[in-house]
């Protein structure tokens, strides 16, 4: 599964079947099934964040995407693999991800809340499994709103359906939002373009990009900017 | 120098438990032979690594085997120049005097023999006025950028915190405290120009024991230490990563040309030290926890690194210190807890 990947699906927009609107492309959804079994409060819950999603989707801030949502937002990741571990390097927010292949067994402290989850895989055959336990409540699911609990509960079953196509199922469980699991299923692609590579996006910085470096290169600083420097010796 | 860490943001847990992870993974104290913790910290000397054939283990595309956890061994960020020095004009600085200049570590700057950054007169300048500025920063160019969660770039990444090497084929991966970094072991050309970013874009070939980078594309954003070196956009480097073939230490060494900053070109020469399970976790150089794997000989787990989703801010240091009379109480070090 070595190489750089990246869905063309719409489910970052909306993981659930939608006509299109004005900040989304009509989409079927992703989910087998079609919708998210919601329980109602936590419907309710859905419903406001969609209604806020335009201020606080955490996509917005670069916060790390989470799991599953960071494997099918539309930005190129990479998994680079040794037999211990499989490196999930995401190009947006420049956050990795680790699944452990070692055997080694979730933390036994289970109170960690990881906005990426504690990832422990396993292969069955060709498909690697992995177990995601041990959630931050912070993350999102898409650009609508859909969201999770501490509580939530993740298997992923990754499997290449050839060289350069990876189908990516993910079930979620979280009993304290969703009625009953439900499952995801998206395809990602290899990118093969010449020289394609991961560049770097610490979008996080953006907010404060402007003022580094300093000085600009067009303002050469021999003006002795910026405006009133405290305490600089003459 | 940590700040206070919030307990109403539940996300912070992770981090406290890495703090309160004191106890060493295999052992209760560093096996016999080694050197205490401090001193292992806080080497006064530099080794000499040659370059020349590797010895050791290799992986199966060839590259030399130097994965795991590594950290300087001289001193953290603070002062770029003399870095068991104090921090120029900090009013934080301990009373107690660090002693006279030739019984600390020499400088980071092994290029020139002087040891100093050889600043152009007006880069100089402004590196003064950055530094003067960093106690009480009032603008928001005198809040160094690693302090609001900013990856901490070239070199800064190699003595902040300690890091984690993996390998693959055709690949080397760096993940830092603050920061992530890919090099690709090809000749692939470098991105466009006019991309500019905060570790660069790399491009590496071993050399026998030395790990060849050509560095281009940097923003220059990061600062060198909090005595606030600098580069520009212009900034080209070329990182050699020299290991020891005992496979516990080496140095890197990297060459920084930039003729608008720099009168010359210069190198620095940053030692570090493998660390692995027989060291005890200890919140900066090793930061990690023992793996829940019963039945298993010790595997360290790396927490995840996050930053800026658990900044109310250095942002918030900042604007304390803008709102008070006095300095932060705390140096911005934001990721120290992550």
């Amino acid at each position: 599964m070595s190489g750089i990947w990246q869905t063309t699906s719409s489910a970052d927009y909306n993981l659930e079947p939608e006509g299109g609107r004005d900040d989304a492309p009509p989409t079927a959804g992703v989910i087998d099934g079609g919708s998210i079994p919601y329980l109602p409060q936590a419907l309710a819950q859905k419903q406001k964040n969609f209604d806020a999603r335009l201020t606080a989707d955490p996509r917005l801030k670069c916060f790390t995407l989470g799991t599953p949502r960071g494997i099918y937002y539309p930005e190129p990741f990479q998994i680079f693999q040794r037999s211990q571990d499989i490196t999930v390097f995401f190009e947006f927010g420049d956050s990795v991800r680790t699944i452990h292949t070692d055997g080694t067994l979730h933390p036994v402290d289970t109170d960690n809340e990881f906005w990426l989850g504690d990832s422990r895989g396993h292969w069955e055959g060709d498909t690697l499994v992995v177990d995601v336990t041990d959630f931050s409540d912070e993350t999102w699911l898409d650009r609508s709103g859909d969201f999770h609990s501490h509580d939530l509960h993740v298997t992923e079953r990754w499997h290449l359906l050839d060289a350069n196509t990876l189908d990516y199922q993910a079930t979620l469980e979280d009993p304290k939002v969703y009625s009953r699991p439900w499952t995801i299923d998206v395809i990602l692609y290899r990118h093969r373009e010449k020289n394609f590579q991961l560049i770097e996006n610490y979008c996080y910085t953006h907010p404060f990009d402007q003022y580094y470096p300093y000085p600009k290169k067009d303002a050469p600083p021999t003006a002795g900017t910026p405006s009133t420097p405290a305490g600089v010796a003459p | 120098m940590r700040r206070t860490v919030s307990v109403r943001n539940s996300s912070l847990l992770p981090l406290v438990l890495v703090l309160c992870a004191v106890a060493p993974l295999a052992a209760q104290s560093p096996p016999a032979g080694q050197p205490p913790l401090m001193g292992q910290r806080f080497q006064k000397t530099v080794p000499h690594i040659e370059s020349g054939p590797w010895k050791g283990p290799r992986l199966s595309d060839g590259q030399p085997d130097i994965q795991g956890d590594w950290s300087n061994t001289i001193a953290n960020h603070n002062n770029f120049t003399d870095p068991q020095g104090v921090i120029p004009g900090d009013p934080q600085a301990r009373r107690r005097s660090p002693g006279p200049r030739e019984e600390r570590a020499p400088s980071r700057v092994s290029d020139p023999s002087d040891g100093q950054v050889p600043f152009l007169p007006w880069a100089r300048k402004v590196q003064e006025q950055l530094l003067a500025n960093s106690f009480d920063p009032v603008e928001p160019e005198f809040v160094e950028p690693l302090a609001r969660c900013a990856p901490a770039g070239v070199p800064k990444s190699f003595y902040w915190h300690g890091y984690e090497i993996r390998q693959f084929p055709g690949y080397i991966v760096f993940l830092f405290n603050s920061g992530s970094r890919i090099i690709q072991l090809s000749d692939s050309p470098h991105l466009p120009k006019n991309i500019k970013l905060w570790n660069g874009d790399s491009r590496g070939h071993w050399e026998g024991n030395t790990l060849v980078v050509d560095v281009s594309n940097l923003n220059s954003k990061a600062r060198f230490g909090r005595t606030q070196e600098f580069a520009s956009e212009n900034v080209h480097v070329v990182e050699r990563y020299i290991f020891d073939n005992d496979r516990k230490s080496y140095n890197y060494v990297a060459t920084f040309t930039d003729p608008t900053v720099f009168t010359r070109s210069w190198t620095t020469t940053i030692p570090a030290r493998r660390y692995t399970v027989a060291d005890r976790p200890d919140e900066w150089h090793y930061e990690v926890k023992p793996a829940n794997a019963p039945g298993k000989p010790p595997i360290p787990d790396h927490f995840e690194r996050v930053c800026v989703e658990n900044d109310e801010g250095f942002g918030r240091v900042a604007t304390s210190a803008q709102t008070t009379s006095g300095t932060p109480t705390t140096a911005p070090q934001p990721t120290a807890q992550h």
